[in-house]
């Protein structure tokens, strides 16, 4: 749908204009915002903790460096997740059991945070295949790769995908691509995936594709069009896994690679 | 219900001592024709007596036998004046001239109809436009729309820049009702909203009911939008059209059998993508992008007491790249109707409407391809009469019925990766029977009172399911084809009167409960036609209005000027939206998407009006909230509707500068859209998100336009007359905020930024239209 609203854009825009405005925003009370990542493929918990800041204040995001942050597993053992460097909480060497859930529980600025999420079995990429794409509206020609996976049709899947290429990463929120098997259970799935560009003849293309549980996957969704401005006429945050109010989410999920190079 | 009717017979029965006897007839234009909707009949020797005439040109009027002056008049036409020895019933064919000097047309009158109709009329004000009328107004790319004119009245606001789509009193986009020759315009727009699908060379006339809505009508919550299709020149052949910078126009009619019936086609297409053809590059040269319409009506009398009327509309918009990409999308409704005189005194109209709103993806083409689809589509029958009891009395009453089919998405897949999927379709049954008197008690009150029961039943088959307050389901039960899954009906009270104070001035209050059961939910900044209709559940309850207004109405220097001042409270209930992060797409759960609450609105409407002489216009202002409490939404908080504009002006101005020269302007002002922006951010992910406190807590800026426009008339000879319109939007070039975005500076993702994006600067375009007599 927003390729569509992008399209009907394109048509008006002999006519339409952008600029960079001034815009008077209130000032809100600091929230806490968490960020946690816990990535099955490296058994690794990542934390970062900070505050929310006004709009446009140019400065690095308000750190949270005292809080105390657990982890618990599906059994109730629970581990310490350590503080390692401005805002940032990490647990190495922590084995994941698939198909659990993991509680992750913070307590900071004088309030007590816990959220929920199932680390799911990864659901493991086939191929990547790639077909060239000609010049359309002015943009460069080149190849799209295409992911290629078996879907399991007993379950309900979700996933997040990012590409990259040759050295670069391509993972910044906004280029997150997303694919539920809401359409496509049980098929046998060929995918083409669009990023920032199409790619070049000798290019190595990496796709990551990640396996995660439903609540982030739509936390994804709502958080990728806020970040984009959206198309939405209401926005609001994004229904996060956290408890008692706190911004961001806590992730569990694993993954899957591969690269190609095109030739 | 026949209860009610001998009840509203005795009380309307007042007297019955003199012998009385009828005259009748029809009331057309004498040029082509066409009959006459709203014209005046008033009888010289008597103060408050008279007819009006009803959409298809009769009138019928009861008067104690003596001899009587009867003066015929209707806007734009010379008035007649005949002499009647009433003593036995009489049948009258009357046909107006239009003055002889046909530049000098120029009662604009976007309201009532008569002199003073808007002072002695008993229902609330209606707000009526004839496109003739409105023709020199300036419009975006110079294409005429009554729906963009209409946005210029008080009371109804414009859904954004330059976009057809409007909220009437505080309330939804879909709370209008839309009728084209009786039928279901369920999306009444071209290109994402910027045109409405109504060609103006196909309309004679459309009325919009803001309050005191008559009980014929039901089906929205806030308003009712009736749009009558031309019959056709019963007369003569005619041929006329316009070429236009988005699109070309023609229209033919002529009489089927002179002065018996006639027909009219009118057919209009963009070609926006004719130009792209001539592009190299193959993927612009072979995009398609455009749309069309056409209509057709055909009318035919079958001796004095019978007339047939067919009509249809057909339009589509077309999109799409090669074998790529195709999306399309379109309306088609087709109406027969049966007018019929029982007897002098009533007369019965019978319509049998279909119509049809549907919209297509492809994407790419062979193997691979893969498709979806939706639609919704009614068939609608309605009886109803007109009954002229006496002078004083004027019924209305008749049924309807609507049989829906919902079909709300399906996706075909072929040999794609994506499984069919086709989401259950369902039928709804929305039935209703109304009765309304409009009685005139002495010569200075007037009553307008009706009842309205409707019914909605919605019917499987297919699963419908149950959700918690999160939208959890709950439960889901299964039903057959044509079981009841849900059943919503109510009563619908209608009331208005009016008391005159003088020939000058009067004052009026209505009321008006109205139900609606269906709904279309949207969030999205513009109107998409894949926004979809929700019909009334076991989960959805119908939304309903309650609306009370007054309105004090005043003419001057001979009703030269004309000046109505209104008040209203709205009160709306069942209202929907979407939950943070709801999906639309093809979701058989979407109702656990919707959470539910209340609204209400309320404002001042003034609007002063010159409507003869060289110079025609008029200046109005609204004061105006429109409100909505959901208890998911900000905890129960009380927050602005989008479209809650408080302070909106709109000076519309028409100059005859010479017999060959109109020239006209059109400056609109309002208070910026409440919007929602964020009161902070945070990072995740390495990216900056905003942080949101409340729903619509902000304004956009300001808005406000200028538009011009000239109209210059060619030397006009016997057969054929030509124009040339020439027109400036935002003429003093305002960068109006179509949306703002907040995000990281393209060339510094430390800093972030607000980027307003503006739909239309200053635009210049031009027309020609000519006319084959």
């Amino acid at each position: 749908m927003k390729k569509l609203a992008l399209l009907f854009s394109c048509t008006l825009l002999v006519f339409s204009c952008q600029k960079v405005i001034d815009v008077d925003l209130n000032e809100s009370n600091p929230q806490t915002v968490i960020e946690g990542n816990y990535t099955a493929e490296d058994s690794t918990v990542v934390v970062r903790i900070t505050n929310t800041s006004s709009y446009f204040n140019s400065d690095a995001s308000q750190t949270v460096n005292n809080a105390d942050v657990t982890i618990t597993d599906v059994n109730g053992l629970t581990t310490n997740v350590p503080f390692v460097e401005a805002g940032i909480y990490i647990l190495e060497n922590y084995a994941p059991e698939f198909d659990t859930e993991y509680i992750l529980s913070v307590q900071a600025n004088g309030e007590t945070f816990s959220a929920t999420c199932e680390m799911r079995t990864p659901v493991l990429i086939d191929d990547i295949t790639y077909e060239f794409f000609p010049s359309i509206f002015g943009a460069d020609a080149g190849y799209a790769p295409f992911l290629n996976y078996q879907d399991p049709a007993d379950q309900t899947d979700f996933h997040l995908i990012t590409l990259g290429v040759n050295s670069k990463e391509w993972s910044e929120l906004t280029d997150i691509l997303q694919q539920d098997d809401a359409l496509v259970n049980g098929n046998y799935v060929e995918r083409p995936l669009f990023g920032r560009s199409l790619f070049e003849f000798g290019d190595t293309v990496h796709m990551h594709f990640r396996t995660v549980d439903e609540k982030i996957y739509s936390y994804y969704g709502q958080a990728i069009s806020n970040a984009t401005g959206g198309g939405s006429s209401a926005p609001g945050n994004p229904d996060s896994n956290w408890d008692n109010g706190a911004l961001g989410f806590f992730s569990a999920y694993s993954s899957s690679r591969k690269s190609v190079v095109i030739e | 219900m026949k209860y009610l009717i001998s009840c509203l017979i005795v009380f309307t029965a007042l007297t019955t001592s003199a012998q009385k006897f009828t005259i009748s007839g029809t009331l057309k234009d004498a040029t082509n024709g066409e009959d006459l909707y709203g014209g005046m009949i008033k009888v010289k020797e008597l103060t408050n007596v008279g007819a009006i005439s009803n959409a298809y040109g009769f009138f019928s009027l009861t008067l104690e036998k003596g001899t009587y002056t009867l003066i015929f008049r209707s806007t734009g036409f010379e008035s007649k004046e005949t002499v009647v020895e009433l003593n036995k019933d009489i049948e009258l064919k009357v046909e107006l001239d239009i003055p002889k000097d046909v530049q000098n047309i120029e009662e604009v009158e976007v309201k009532a109809q008569k002199e003073n109709e808007n002072i002695t009329g008993s229902g609330m004000d209606v707000t009526r436009l004839d496109p003739k009328d409105i023709e020199t107004i300036p419009v975006l790319f110079g294409e005429k729309d009554i729906m963009k004119t209409l946005q210029l009245t008080p009371g109804v606001k414009g859904a954004g820049e330059g976009n057809a789509g409007f909220f009437v009193r505080g309330g939804g986009a879909d709370q209008n009702l839309i009728l084209l020759d009786e039928a279901n315009v369920y999306n009444a727009s071209h290109l994402l909203g910027f045109f409405s699908v109504f060609n103006s060379d196909a309309i004679k006339d459309v009325s919009l009911y803001k309050s005191g809505i008559p009980a014929e009508y039901g089906g929205r919550a806030s308003s009712v939008m009736d749009v009558k299709m031309r019959d056709g020149n019963k007369k003569k052949f005619g041929m006329s059209g316009g070429i236009g910078l988005i699109s070309s126009r023609l229209t033919v009619e002529a009489p089927i059998v002179k002065d018996k019936g006639s027909f009219i086609v009118s057919g209009r297409r963009s070609y926006a993508d004719l130009f792209l053809k001539l592009s190299k590059d193959t993927s612009i040269n072979q995009t398609q992008l455009f749309f069309y319409d056409l209509n057709a009506k055909a009318n035919y009398r079958l001796g004095d007491k019978d007339r047939i009327f067919l009509s249809g509309y057909f339009g589509r918009d077309v999109l799409g790249i090669n074998d790529a990409f195709g999306f399309n999308w379109g309306n088609a409704t087709g109406t027969i109707r049966w007018n019929h005189l029982f007897s002098n005194k009533l007369f019965s109209n019978t319509s049998i409407a279909y119509s049809d709103f549907d919209y297509g993806f492809n994407v790419g083409s062979g193997e691979d391809g893969f498709g979806i689809s939706s639609s919704i589509n009614d068939i609608n029958f309605k009886q109803d009469f007109d009954y002229f009891l006496n002078s004083n009395n004027k019924m209305k009453f008749g049924v309807n019925a609507i049989y829906h089919t919902f079909k709300p998405g399906e996706l075909s897949g072929g040999n794609s990766s994506f499984n069919p999927i086709v989401l259950d379709t369902r039928y709804g049954l929305e039935a209703a029977a109304y009765i309304q008197n409009d009685m005139k008690i002495g010569s200075r009150w007037s009553l307008m009172y009706g009842l309205r029961y409707s019914a909605f039943n919605l019917m499987g088959d297919g699963t419908a399911y149950e959700f918690d307050g999160n939208g959890v389901l709950t439960n889901s039960t299964e039903y057959s084809r044509g079981e009841s899954i849900a059943l919503h009906h109510g009563l619908e009270p209608r009331f208005s009167m009016s008391y005159i104070l003088s020939e000058n001035n009067s004052i009026k209050l209505g009321y008006n409960r109205n139900l609606q059961y269906l709904h279309r939910v949207t969030n999205s900044t513009t109107s998409s036609p894949t926004d979809i209709w929700v019909p009334s559940s076991n989960n959805v309850l119908p939304q309903l209005a309650d609306q009370i207004a007054i309105g004090y109405y005043q003419n001057f220097n001979k009703n030269m000027f004309s000046f109505t001042g209104e008040v209203y409270y709205k009160a709306l209930q069942n209202q929907i939206d979407y939950r943070t992060g709801a999906s639309n797409f093809l979701n058989e759960l979407i109702e656990g998407e919707f959470v539910y609450g209340k609204g209400r609105s309320y404002g001042l409407e003034l609007q002063l009006q010159k409507k003869k002489g060289k110079f025609t216009g008029w200046l109005s202002y609204t004061l105006s909230r429109a409100l909505r409490t959901f208890d998911a939404i900000d905890n129960g908080r009380e927050f602005s509707a989008r479209q809650d504009r408080i302070h909106d002006i709109s000076l519309v101005t028409m100059y005859n500068l010479t017999e060959r020269v109109a020239l006209s302007a059109a400056w609109i002002y309002y208070t910026g859209d409440a919007v929602t922006f964020p009161s902070g951010k945070y990072e995740l992910n390495g990216t900056v998100i905003p942080y949101y406190t409340e729903r619509n807590g902000y304004r956009m800026p300001d808005y406000h336009r200028l538009d011009l426009g000239a109209t210059f008339y060619f030397k006009e000879r016997e057969k054929f007359e030509h124009n040339l319109n020439v027109s400036i939007y935002n003429a003093y070039n305002r960068e109006n905020a179509y949306t703002i975005t907040f995000q990281e500076a393209e060339n510094d993702p430390t800093q972030t930024e607000a980027v307003q994006t503006t739909l239309f600067k200053i635009i210049p375009s031009i027309t020609y239209n000519f006319n084959f007599k």
